[in-house]
């Protein structure tokens, strides 16, 4: 089917005729049929008219079947002409054929006539032949022997030859070694040593002994000279085949070189200690200036340059040495990069970090040329990578560790120095400390960027990446380090400083709140500024910006900042009013309230607590800004009048309670929803004072509550709110919940006493007025 | 939402305890009692009503003296003790409802026993969580008593006593579900924990004003505790030295804690400073290394704190789960108010 298939599609081109003549020749000359057998079931086709079981009633039938009339007329047309041409066709066929039968019998003719006269001629030349023949022979044979003898004499003189260079061979060989003309010396040797092998040990023992003798010189010779650094290294690599092809073993004097080339590393290294030890001392601030980039560092470069040399020719030399090559230049890389490494451990700035950068690229270059298979340039590009981090790292932590410095600073210093104003110059040194601190960090890794060093222009946007990244891990450090400094991450000794009251306890307390407003400055100043200057400089290029994970996410800092400010204010609040407490809770549980005895002064505990108080404001005046709250200041005359209204309706509310306590507690609940107790702290010096004292006397409440009182204990806390009450008002500015917590104090005491009948406001007075007096004095 | 969602009852004075009634299986119920130095004190029995809308006083019931300590029997709901003080001493006995107090026109409380073997102010009485059990515990500002308790004889008979130790003022205490003979008691610089077997002290937290604590029910070996100023703390107490999670807490101090007897991690704690705060603090016992490292980056991630209940107007000192309907609680601010809360729509949350 296929191959019909092609047939047909092989037709197109063809004419209908040519195409009959061809199958018609095709089966004349071919007359196996069964090749191309047709399909039986393709009877329809007419070209199956040429196959030899074609059926033509079936024919007829099917196209009787198939076809209307007018087909059938159409077709009986076309095939009368077919059968028309067909005749013709056999005609010609007919005709030709006779036509090359005539000629065929014309030519067997012709050869008949022709062969006849050739039978005489072929015996003559045989002849001939035959006599030329054994003339040679004859010719042969008497020029035999004398051929015979000419070759063998030639073979005498070849070798004779021979011998005699083998004899001449070691005056030979010293001549090539007064000339040093090695190679031909190594060739006539080597060309030699096939007869030496053969009849060294006999006949031409003393040649054998003297040419080796020579050949030993040759080899120091060429040794020397693969060695001499002020051959040619042409020279020295033409050496070094010389003695490969004189079967020395060339691997141990690659070995030897190897290790000169590795003892000449180690001196370079001993030359970059040197240039290191410079770097270091050009770090100190005295000696600041360039003085390692002239100097040393051209020294270094000769060094370098002329390892690089070496290690050409050594490349040269042997050609099959690369690897080992190669380690030895990143042994080389590895070794600068660790010195450097151990320079950034000292704290270097950017300008000598980079210094060292560009000597060791300078280098990576230089032995790049000569060696790019060991693309060093990538090698020293990774341990490129891998110290500038470290360097951005470890900067970064210096910079951690001198805020914390400036910080513990005031932690040590402040006995000496005057207390009052130990906390602000802390705040202000820190403050101070980290916004210089990394702005001059900036300042040094925009060194780092704009430096057109090749090494750190592929860096450039690892380092973008690492800066985010680090300012990033530095803020979040610095989030832990205050609370460690805060105490809030180490509870034990937090819990110690409380019980004992240690002196060092409350600087401690004021560094809370110093870290607290820094945390302010922070959120509000540092970091903003500092993303700033990120997005100024060290944005990442295009693409990789935003989807930059790394990226520094100033919002989200800055969110941390804001809530470490917030838990670091409430610490200091809790960490002073814890010291009240304990004030607090000494008192109450002391006496025995049920049989106290008629007060006769104000207590002591309200001095300890008035001074913890001055200590609170003493502290929050140095470092919280003020409030932007009402400002009226206090006036005396004011403060007293307040005071002794609040008094009459303090009375008032005690002479109800003794009638009826629902009534009481039903008027107090219309007050307290007017006054809320515990408002949200700001960071400010009121705010700050207010919560505290709000605090700590709602603490005393509770305690009070705990009690139980006799009147004259009822009489003596009464005594001592209304001191406390006089107080306040001269130390802080009096909210309306503080006033109503001191009264909340006396109605809690009131509640707790069997029989709570108040002081006489006159005795009241005077004893206050008497301690008012005393305090006074005790100021003065 | 704050606020609103609670069902309020005045009691007539002020008070500082409540207790649910475990043993009463058919109703919530919680028991309270007054705190008035000058005043005829009163013990209530409150019942949620049915339709959960509506908080019924069941018995009103006159105390010789006002009530410091109030905890219901859990194996019967008749039963309870109470501490009490006449102002200048204290004392501690277990009552007894006395039955068809209903239709009694001012029925009185039948004292079962005393436990009046204190000598100093008597804290607390706890009764054993775990079930029908005849011990109790009594701890005043020195020692504890262990009692066996008769109910059918009236009897109550000290089995052990155990001097806390010099300078340990005792302050409070908690039965510890998991294990009948454990029992930690709060003082001041301390939590201290004892086996009622040989009245010897097994561990100790050193933390300073812990106010009050309590066992987790589902889960042994935390421990929950309220400081005065430095909010909650969740102790494994196989690793006493450093908390397992840290909450905040309350403004002024945290009074009270109680974990929820249902759900796991639920914390209730009231405070001073008029508000009763609900959290979620689930501890994993299996991370127990990195658990506070967790415990860190879980705080950052979600806030403990599931709502802030600041519908009242005094301290807020008395606070108590329901067992019977482990989503209501119910809370007792000084001012004599209950209010009781469901934490569903907390709940529902997870």
């Amino acid at each position: 089917m296929v191959e019909r298939e092609k047939t047909r599609t092989d037709d197109v081109p063809l004419d209908d005729k040519a195409k009959r003549m061809r199958d018609l020749l095709s089966s004349f000359y071919n007359p196996d049929h069964s090749s191309a057998p047709k399909p039986p079931s393709d009877y329809e086709n007419l070209d199956a008219i040429n196959s030899t079981s074609f059926d033509p009633d079936h024919y007829m039938n099917v196209l009787v079947q198939k076809s209307n009339l007018e087909g059938l007329l159409r077709r009986h047309v076309e095939m009368a002409a077919e059968i028309k041409n067909l005749d013709t066709d056999l005609q010609m066929l007919v005709y030709e054929n006779y036509n090359k039968f005539i000629s065929a019998t014309d030519a067997i003719k012709w050869m008949k006539s022709n062969i006849v006269g050739m039978q005489a001629d072929m015996e003559q030349l045989l002849d001939k032949i035959m006599s030329v023949q054994s003339r040679s022979d004859g010719v042969n044979t008497s020029l035999f022997e004398k051929r015979e003898h000419i070759e063998k004499l030639h073979r005498t003189r070849n070798l004779l030859r021979k011998v005699q260079f083998i004899y001449d061979l070691p005056a030979r060989l010293s001549k090539c070694i007064k000339s040093e003309a090695y190679a031909d010396a190594v060739k006539f040797y080597i060309g030699a040593m096939p007869i030496f092998k053969a009849y060294g040990d006999s006949s031409f023992q003393d040649c054998k002994g003297a040419s080796e003798e020579a050949i030993v010189t040759v080899v120091k010779n060429l040794q020397a000279k693969l060695f001499s650094d002020s051959e040619s290294i042409q020279a020295r690599a033409e050496a070094a085949v010389l003695l490969k092809q004189l079967d020395f073993p060339v691997h141990s004097l690659q070995a030897k070189l190897l290790e000169k080339l590795e003892q000449s590393l180690g001196d370079l290294q001993l030359k970059t200690v040197r240039i290191e030890n410079i770097l270091r001392e050009s770090n100190d601030p005295s000696k600041q200036g360039k003085p390692f980039e002239s100097i040393p560092s051209t020294g270094h470069e000769v060094s370098v340059h002329g390892f690089a040399e070496a290690i050409r020719a050594y490349r040269v030399i042997f050609p099959d040495s690369e690897s080992q090559l190669i380690k030895l230049a990143q042994n080389l890389v590895i070794k600068h990069f660790e010195m450097i490494k151990q320079c950034v451990k000292r704290r270097i700035s950017s300008a000598n970090f980079l210094g060292a950068l560009r000597t060791i690229w300078t280098d990576v270059l230089l032995m790049d040329e000569v060696l790019s298979e060991a693309s060093l340039a990538d090698f020293s590009l990774e341990a490129g990578q891998v110290t500038v981090k470290k360097y951005v790292a470890s900067t970064f932590t210096y910079l951690l560790q001198d805020i914390s410095d400036a910080l513990l600073k005031v932690k040590v210093s402040p006995k000496e120095e005057a207390e009052e104003h130990a906390l602000k110059l802390a705040l202000e040194a820190s403050k101070k400390a980290v916004l210089q601190g990394s702005m001059d960090l900036l300042l040094d890794f925009r060194q780092l960027l704009d430096d057109d060093l090749g090494l750190l222009v592929k860096l450039r946007e690892f380092i973008v990446d690492w800066v985010q990244k680090g300012f990033q891990d530095f803020f979040r450090a610095l989030d832990d380090r205050f609370l460690l400094l805060s105490g809030r991450k180490n509870p034990s000794s937090q819990d110690q400083g409380l019980s004992e009251g240690a002196p060092g306890e409350k600087v401690l307390v004021g560094i809370v709140l110093v870290l607290a407003q820094l945390s302010v400055f922070f959120e509000q100043t540092t970091i903003p500024r500092i993303s700033e200057e990120i997005a100024a400089s060290f944005s990442g290029d295009g693409a990789r910006g935003y989807e930059n994970e790394h990226a520094f996410a100033s919002g989200e800092i800055r969110q941390i900042f804001r809530s470490a400010a917030e838990k670091l204010l409430h610490h200091y609040i809790n960490m002073r009013t814890q010291r009240v407490s304990t004030l607090l809770r000494k008192r109450f549980t002391t006496p025995n309230w049920v049989k106290h005895k008629e007060p006769r002064e104000v207590h002591m505990f309200v001095d300890l607590f008035v001074q913890e108080l001055r200590a609170v404001q003493s502290e929050v005046k140095q470092i919280l800004p003020v409030g932007l709250m009402r400002k009226h200041h206090r006036s005396d005359s004011n403060g007293s009048t307040n005071s002794s209204r609040s008094n009459a309706l303090l009375d008032d509310r005690m002479t109800q309670k003794g009638r009826s306590q629902l009534l009481e507690t039903h008027l107090a609940k219309l007050f307290k929803q007017k006054v809320e107790i515990f408002t949200k702290v700001e960071s400010t010096q009121e705010s700050v004072e207010t919560t505290i004292v709000k605090l700590c006397l709602k603490s005393l409440q509770e305690f009070v509550r705990l009690k139980t009182f006799n009147r004259s204990g009822f009489q003596q806390i009464q005594l001592d709110v209304q001191f406390l009450r006089t107080i306040l008002r001269e130390i802080i500015e009096v909210e309306d919940a503080i006033d109503f917590l001191l009264d909340e104090v006396i109605v809690a005491a009131s509640e707790r006493c069997f029989d709570p009948v108040p002081l006489e406001p006159p005795i009241l007075d005077k004893l206050v007025q008497v301690k008012l007096a005393r305090s006074k004095e005790q100021s003065k | 939402m704050q606020g609103s969602s609670g069902i309020g009852y005045g009691l007539k004075y002020q008070g500082r305890c409540i207790s649910d009634v475990r043993a009463d299986t058919d109703h919530t119920s919680f028991i309270t009692g007054t705190l008035s130095l000058r005043e005829e004190n009163e013990v209530h029995l409150i019942r949620l009503s049915s339709s959960g809308t509506e908080l019924i006083c069941e018995g009103l019931f006159s105390h010789p003296n006002e009530i410091w300590d109030l905890a219901s029997c859990p194996f019967d709901q008749r039963i309870f003790s109470t501490v009490f003080s006449t102002g200048e001493s204290y004392g501690a006995a277990i009552w007894q409802i006395p039955e068809l107090y209903g239709q009694l026109n001012s029925p009185q409380l039948e004292r079962v026993a005393s436990l009046d073997a204190h000598v100093g102010k008597i804290n607390c009485v706890l009764w054993c969580p775990s079930g029908r059990h005849d011990k109790l515990i009594s701890i005043d500002d020195e020692n504890i008593f262990l009692w066996t308790l008769d109910c059918s004889k009236k009897a109550a008979q000290v089995q052990s006593k155990q001097s806390s130790g010099l300078l340990h003022y005792l302050s409070g205490g908690a039965w510890d579900p998991h294990d009948i003979n454990a029992v930690a008691t709060t003082c001041e610089s301390s939590v201290q924990f004892w086996d009622l077997r040989t009245m010897k002290k097994t561990n100790t937290i050193e933390r300073a004003h812990i106010r009050n604590a309590n066992y987790d029910m589902k889960k042994n070996h935390i421990l929950v505790t309220a400081e005065d100023e430095s909010g909650i703390h969740i102790w494994d107490l196989r690793k006493p030295k450093s908390p397992v999670r840290e909450l905040p807490g309350h403004t002024h101090w945290t009074w009270a804690v109680t974990c929820n007897p249902e759900y796991d991690g639920l914390i209730l704690s009231a405070g001073t400073d008029s508000t009763v705060n609900l959290w979620m603090a689930p501890t994993s016992a299996e991370d127990e290394a990195t658990s506070e490292s967790i415990a860190e980056s879980a705080t950052q991630q979600a806030d403990p704190l599931l709502n802030s209940y600041s519908d009242y107007e005094d301290s807020v000192y008395g606070l108590a789960w329901s067992n019977r309907e482990p989503w209501i609680f119910a809370s007792l601010s000084y001012d004599g108010r209950v209010v009781v809360e469901s934490v569903k729509p907390f709940l529902s949350r997870k």
